[in-house]
């Protein structure tokens, strides 16, 4: 059913159940039951989340209280066991005015997107490429890594939005050359691809990644032509 | 919670980075701990949601750039739902899906929805045009996660009066924002 086809008797109804939802009132049972919906009927979780966005203004009556210290090592455990301590590089990604600061200060120029630093990190076991891609004006940074060893390159998922028939396509861009497409993320908005092979070895620094919105299945010319929605260029860091 | 700053470490969460989890929860713990509390109302039940609330952060993360939702917005929703599911374990309310929805209220012209969406407005004027105590029904609801039987012990009205208040509310507070 389309939001169309309902009539506004109905329309009412489900706006009343999704801020009902929302505001929290509802029995366990039909809290289930209203989940089960939003999963199926797009229309009816636009309603709900409009409902959290709408109400949202009212989290500013939870005043900030700090957990007992001990929580976060417990739910570290509970995620990654207890044999496993945080042995993440906490230093990569300490300083948010670091990135914040290099998002404003490089090549705003391009394209009008801000561009953010991609940093080759080593860790013991694998080399992996990070970056940022993030679009001017919109608040989010999508985050990618790439595995120089298994040419598997993975991002924040990411929808391209309404425009369903549309595509996210991957793009390559070295130095003055053309952008090269890598491959079209898939359409179930999961943000993985493998990055063709004569491509794996050949990503180095100063090279942009670039992630544009073409037709389904990719730009049918081999050239990028939709809007550039994020990109991100590279740098090599040792540690 | 800085929108942006949140944002960002979210999505690095997605990508399982561990550090940018541990940063996470240094920015937004005390305000959903914060939460936890003031819908349990009980310590210990808080400490145990605030450990299933970053959990299924942890677990979600990957959905959060295609929802397009605001960051904060996005993490207060996940401990409200947790700590709302919690309470209503703890204590059962009547299931309310089937029973008849009240709404007697003229439903909106659509016309004037639509002059009144153009306005954009926010929830706070759109609460002010609320009856008062309805508009505190409202608010304790969502602050509070109380039921309607507890709304309606508190305001010293009926049950089914109640239902009709926060529901009727619900409906003007949507054509006031727009539809």
């Amino acid at each position: 059913m389309t939001s169309s086809d309902r009539s506004s008797g109905d329309r009412s109804r489900d706006e009343v159940l999704a801020g009902e939802y929302v505001l929290g009132v509802l029995s366990l049972d039909d809290r289930r039951k209203v989940e089960a919906r939003i999963v199926l009927d797009a229309d009816f979780a636009a309603m709900v989340q409009r409902w959290e966005d709408n109400l949202a203004a009212m989290d500013e009556d939870y005043q900030p209280e700090a957990p007992p210290v001990w929580v976060f090592p417990r739910i570290e455990e509970r995620l990654h066991g207890r044999a496993a301590p945080a042995t993440a590089k906490a230093g990569l990604w300490q300083s948010i005015a670091f990135w914040r600061g290099l998002a404003t200060l490089s090549l705003v120029a391009v394209a009008g997107f801000g561009i953010t630093t991609m940093r080759l990190i080593e860790r013991p076991e694998t080399i992996e490429l990070t970056a940022a891609l993030t679009a001017e004006g919109s608040g989010v940074s999508y985050m990618s890594t790439y595995d120089i060893e298994t040419g598997l390159f993975r991002m924040t998922p990411v929808a391209s939005g309404a425009q369903k028939e549309k595509s996210l396509e991957l793009w390559l861009i070295k130095g003055k050359n053309p952008a090269v497409s890598l491959g079209v993320l898939p359409q179930t908005g999961e943000g993985e691809l493998l990055v063709p092979l004569q491509w794996r070895d050949r990503i180095e620094e100063g090279d942009i990644f670039a992630i544009s919105l073409e037709a389904y299945g990719g730009s049918p010319t081999g050239k990028a032509q939709g809007p550039i929605l994020a990109l991100g260029s590279t740098k090599l860091i040792r540690h | 919670m800085a929108a942006d700053e949140l944002a960002d470490l979210i999505s690095r969460v997605a990508l399982k980075d561990r550090a940018a989890f541990s940063l996470l929860y240094q920015r937004a713990s005390a305000k959903l701990f914060a939460v936890c509390l003031r819908i349990l109302k009980d310590r210990s039940e808080a400490e145990e949601a605030l450990q299933d609330v970053f959990i299924k952060i942890w677990q979600r993360a990957g959905r959060f750039a295609a929802e397009g939702r605001n960051a904060s917005g996005w993490l207060t929703a996940i401990a409200r739902n947790q700590s709302i599911d919690i309470l209503r374990a703890r204590r059962p309310v009547a299931d309310e899906i089937d029973t008849a929805l009240d709404l007697a209220d003229p439903s909106p012209d659509p016309e004037r929805g639509a002059v009144l969406s153009a306005e954009g407005r926010r929830i706070e004027s759109c609460m002010e045009q609320l009856e008062p105590d309805r508009a505190v029904a409202v608010k304790r609801a969502y602050v509070e996660g109380l039921s309607y039987q507890e709304l309606a012990d508190q305001f010293r009205v009926p049950l089914n009066t109640m239902r009709t208040w926060l529901r009727r509310s619900l409906i003007k507070l949507r054509e006031c924002m727009g539809q």
